[in-house]
Order: C-alpha cells, then structure tokens, then sequence
C-alpha cells in the first residue's frame, strides 16, 4: 500500500531532446528532471521554444526520448509504451479532433481504441457528453463547434479510459474568459476525482488559479520549480520587495536572467 | 482489443470520413472517366472491333478500361486525409491510444480498399454504354474488383508514406501524379508485342504493366490464370513491402 502511493504520476531523469536538421543538431530540452506526486495538479511554464511541449510529447510517448528516462503512473514510457498509454490521457495544444465526425462518434471511436465494446463505448461517450454538457451538440460534426465546445470535446476524448494522470498542453490558448473558466472548473472537477493532472500554460494566471506546484522551463531546462506561493515569497525576500509579487513577475524574474544569456529568447517573451 | 478489430475501427472512421466528404470522391470517377471518353474518342478508329485482333472481338473501350480503373485506384485521398489529421492534431490523439501501428496503417488502407471496390463497380457500370462486356464472367468479375482493391491498398500505402515522411499534402499530391509516368509506360494503347524495342523493355520492368494486363485479362477473354495470377502477385508483392514500409514509417513517426 505504501509503495502504490510512493510511485510518482510522472517522474523524469536528465530527459533530453535532439532534434537533427540541415542547420545542426537543434537540443530542444536539455536535462530535464521531474517528479510530480499522484493527485497533484502541475504547472510547466515556459515561453514559446522553452521546450513545453517537446516534454510533453516524449512523457506522452509521442516523441523519442534521446537520452534520459521517464515513467508515468510508474510505466518506464520507452520500455512500454502502449502500458503507459493505457495511464494517460493527453490533451494536446490544438484540440486534437476530427471536424468530419460527430462528438459522439469521436468518444465512442476513443473507447473502443481502448479496448470497450460497441456497447460500453457508446455508454461513455454519453457519460462523458453530459460531463462536459455537450449532450445537446453529440449529433452534429465537429467542425460546427465553438472553440470552447471543441475544447471541452478534447477534454472529454481525453478522459475516456479514465486516466491516471492527464496532460492538457496549453488547454486554454485561444479560449474567450468565459470558456477558459470553464476549463479551469473542469481540471479543478478531474483532478477532485483522484487524476493528476500535469499542466502546460502560457497564462501565468491560469498556473496561480489552479496548480498546486509548478516549475518553470527555459531554454530546455527547468530553472525554478515549488509551490506559487513559494517562488512568490522567495522573489519578494530576494528582491526586499514591499509587495506580494505575483506569478508573471516570478517568471519574469527567472526569465530574465535568462534574457540576459540570450537575446533571442526576448523577443519570444515580449510578443 | 486485437489488431484487426483496432484496424476495422479506424477504417470504418476513415469511411465515414469519405461518404461525407463526396467533392473528394467524385474526381475519382469523373477523371478516369473522362480518360476512358478521351482516349477512345482518339484511337477506337484505329482499331475496329472486327479487324484488331488483340480486341478478341471487344471495342477499343474495352481495352482501355484497365488503365481508367488504375488511375481511379491511384488517387490515394486517405494520404491526403492523413495530412489533415496530422495536421489537425487528431493523429497525435491516435497515436497516444494504445492503438498498433500496423492497425493506424491498416485502418486507411482498408477504407481505401472498401472504396475503390465500390469505385470500381461504378466505373465498370459507367463503362458497359460503351459496349463492354466481362468477358471471364461473374467470377471475373469479382477478380477485377479485388485485382483493382488491391492496387488502391498499393497505392494508397505509398502516398501515405510520403504524407507521414513530409507531412505536406502539396508534396502527397505531387506524389500521387507519380502515377502518371508509371501508367504511361505501360502497353496503356496496344499490347506489349506491339511497343516500340525500348517501350517494350520499360514496360516489362514496370510492375504496373502486369496488373493492368491481368485486369485486361478479365475483361477480353476467359479465365487466363497465368495472366491473372501475375497480377494478383504484383499487387501482393508491392503491397507487402509498401505495407511493411508504412508500418515502419508509423512507428518511427517523432
């Protein structure tokens, strides 16, 4: 019993990404380690090109690890993929779906590539519709969706073999205040429900409202990790500040050093 | 879940996907169509049914009909397809199942194959006002519509390739008109013993002269089964290795 509790949702050791190109061998994520405890919901920041997602993809086994491990749910993701498959659920940046199938279709196509039958696929996908309170839109083909309602559609693709641990890259990007707060409800509601949830985001707001403990990437590497409040008050000892920094003056700070070794990155962070 | 079921229900999406995008299936049957009019329209003079021995009593629409059902077999849309699920984002949401590679491939190429058999028996329907007939009968008849089936899996395996190595579906189309030169140099007008030395030559060393001739074996003369059967091998051969390299792709996809 103690052991199942020990085994970390996601842990990484010295995870590297080589990307090779006519130019050069380009390293996108240079040694990355992580450990992220069951039940927890988990803030990666990072500007454009800090190597967000290149993580995200090879924890997901969608990308190769070059060098370095990485396990989700205690799952080794190189030695078996298709297991860790089964533990996780991604939600990529693009809502990952197809605008010639109905939502409906698209659910019970998700279950039944996990192993359900006809029968049981067609029973989650309506579980899964009036979760994410699409039940009325089911029939009709995705490409009439909102963006809100594509979003939520993802989140749902996403839940349908019920996830140990759930990766939304950037679930929010793109989403109008209202729809990005029903997001927020939604991970806060999944993660209530035991999943742990590992989160990437550009909004620094978005990590503030919801992740219990985040760390921060840059140039391929981690450069800060801790609770939101943690990095808020070692910024504002640091700094003798008079007030309580907030998030986007914490990741300015940390990235700020880094403009210092790199201009190029700037430009990213500005825009 | 075993791997043919994974492959059947992604085909069955890749179906669904087809029945309701028709403006991508009607040049399918329209251009090979308007290649049948065409090229009767310039040469059927030249050789009439009564005199042109290699007819075997057909008009010149049956011995062109072959090349148009290659062509409706060789468009490949499902690559195109491909390219807008990688695209799109949805082929990452795939690959993250725990889904086979081999049934990822499998999954369009047996839509393709379900298609084209319908295409197929369109375009042979389309054909008969021009006077033709299966003359190997109903058995033939269905030896045609797998001989075509299984070209379209050939086919469509290699554009997919091309789409999962480019992710470019300006480069999956370009690939696709590849077929072209391939069909050209085969005995597409007259038979092979008819072709100029070096047409000749070219013709034998392309694998796609073989299945065109199986299919005019069906529709010219009674079971040929050594004409026939070399058809059916070079579909099994090159779909073997188109198939095992599709599945290599998928699996080295980054």
């Amino acid at each position: 019993m103690t052991d199942a509790v020990a085994v970390p949702a996601v842990q990484a050791q010295g995870l590297t990404k080589t990307f090779s190109s006519r130019s050069g061998d380009v390293e996108a994520v240079r040694g990355v380690d992580l450990q992220v405890s069951a039940g927890e919901i988990f803030g990666f920041l990072g500007p454009n090109g800090a190597g967000k997602s290149t993580t995200v993809r090879m924890l997901t086994t969608l990308s190769t690890i070059t060098s370095g491990r990485a396990s989700v749910a205690g799952v080794d993701v190189t030695d078996e993929p298709d297991e860790a498959r089964r533990r996780i659920g991604v939600a990529l940046q693009e809502a990952g779906l197809d605008p010639r199938q109905t939502g409906r279709e698209l659910l019970v196509l998700q279950a039944r590539l996990f192993g359900n039958s006809r029968t049981q696929a067609a029973a989650r996908a309506e579980e899964l519709l009036q979760l994410v309170e699409l039940e009325d839109s089911a029939d009709r083909l995705i490409k009439g969706y909102s963006g809100g309602m594509k979003r939520r559609l993802d989140l749902a693709s996403a839940l349908v073999h019920e996830p140990e641990v759930l990766f939304l890259d950037e679930p929010t990007t793109g989403l109008d205040p209202a729809s990005r707060l029903v997001v927020w409800d939604e991970v806060r509601r999944i993660n209530s429900l035991g999943t742990t949830v590992f989160l990437t985001t550009q909004y620094l707001e978005e990590a503030d409202a919801l992740c219990g403990r985040l760390a921060i990437i840059d140039g391929g590497r981690i450069v800060l990790e801790g609770t939101p409040q943690a990095l808020k008050d070692e910024l504002r000892t640091r700094r003798a500040l008079d007030h309580e920094p907030t998030l986007d003056e914490v990741f300015l700070d940390i990235t700020g050093r880094t403009r210092e070794r790199g201009a190029g990155e700037v430009q990213e962070l500005q825009a | 879940m075993s791997q043919l079921n994974q492959a059947m229900v992604l085909g069955e999406r890749a179906l669904r996907e087809a029945k309701r995008t028709p403006d991508a299936l009607l040049p399918t049957i329209l251009i090979p169509v308007f290649f049948l009019v065409v090229n009767v329209g310039q040469a059927a003079k030249i050789f009439p049914s009564g005199s042109t021995e290699f007819l075997q009593g057909q008009n010149y629409a049956a011995f062109q009909l072959p090349s148009s059902l290659l062509l409706a077999a060789s468009f490949g849309a499902s690559a195109l397809f491909l390219v807008e699920d990688i695209e799109g984002g949805y082929f990452d949401k795939l690959r993250a199942a725990p889904v086979s590679r081999t049934s990822l491939a499998m999954g369009r190429l047996i839509s393709e194959a379900v298609k084209n058999l319908g295409i197929t028996a369109v375009m042979i329907v389309l054909a008969l006002p021009f006077g033709i007939r299966i003359a190997s009968g109903p058995l033939g008849f269905i030896l045609l519509l797998l001989m075509c089936a299984g070209w379209a899996v050939v086919y469509s395996g290699f554009l997919q390739v091309i789409a999962l190595k480019t992710r470019s579906a300006a480069a999956t189309n370009s690939a696709g008109l590849l077929f072209f030169p391939l069909i050209f140099l085969t005995p597409n007008f007259v038979p092979r013993n008819l072709l100029s030395p070096a047409m000749e030559v070219a013709a034998t060393l392309n694998p796609v002269t073989y299945v065109m001739e199986g299919l005019r074996s069906l529709i010219l003369e009674v079971l040929n089964w050594v004409v026939i059967g070399r058809g059916f091998a070079v579909v099994a051969i090159s779909g073997l290795i188109v198939i095992a390299f599709t599945v290599r792709t998928m699996r080295t996809y980054d």
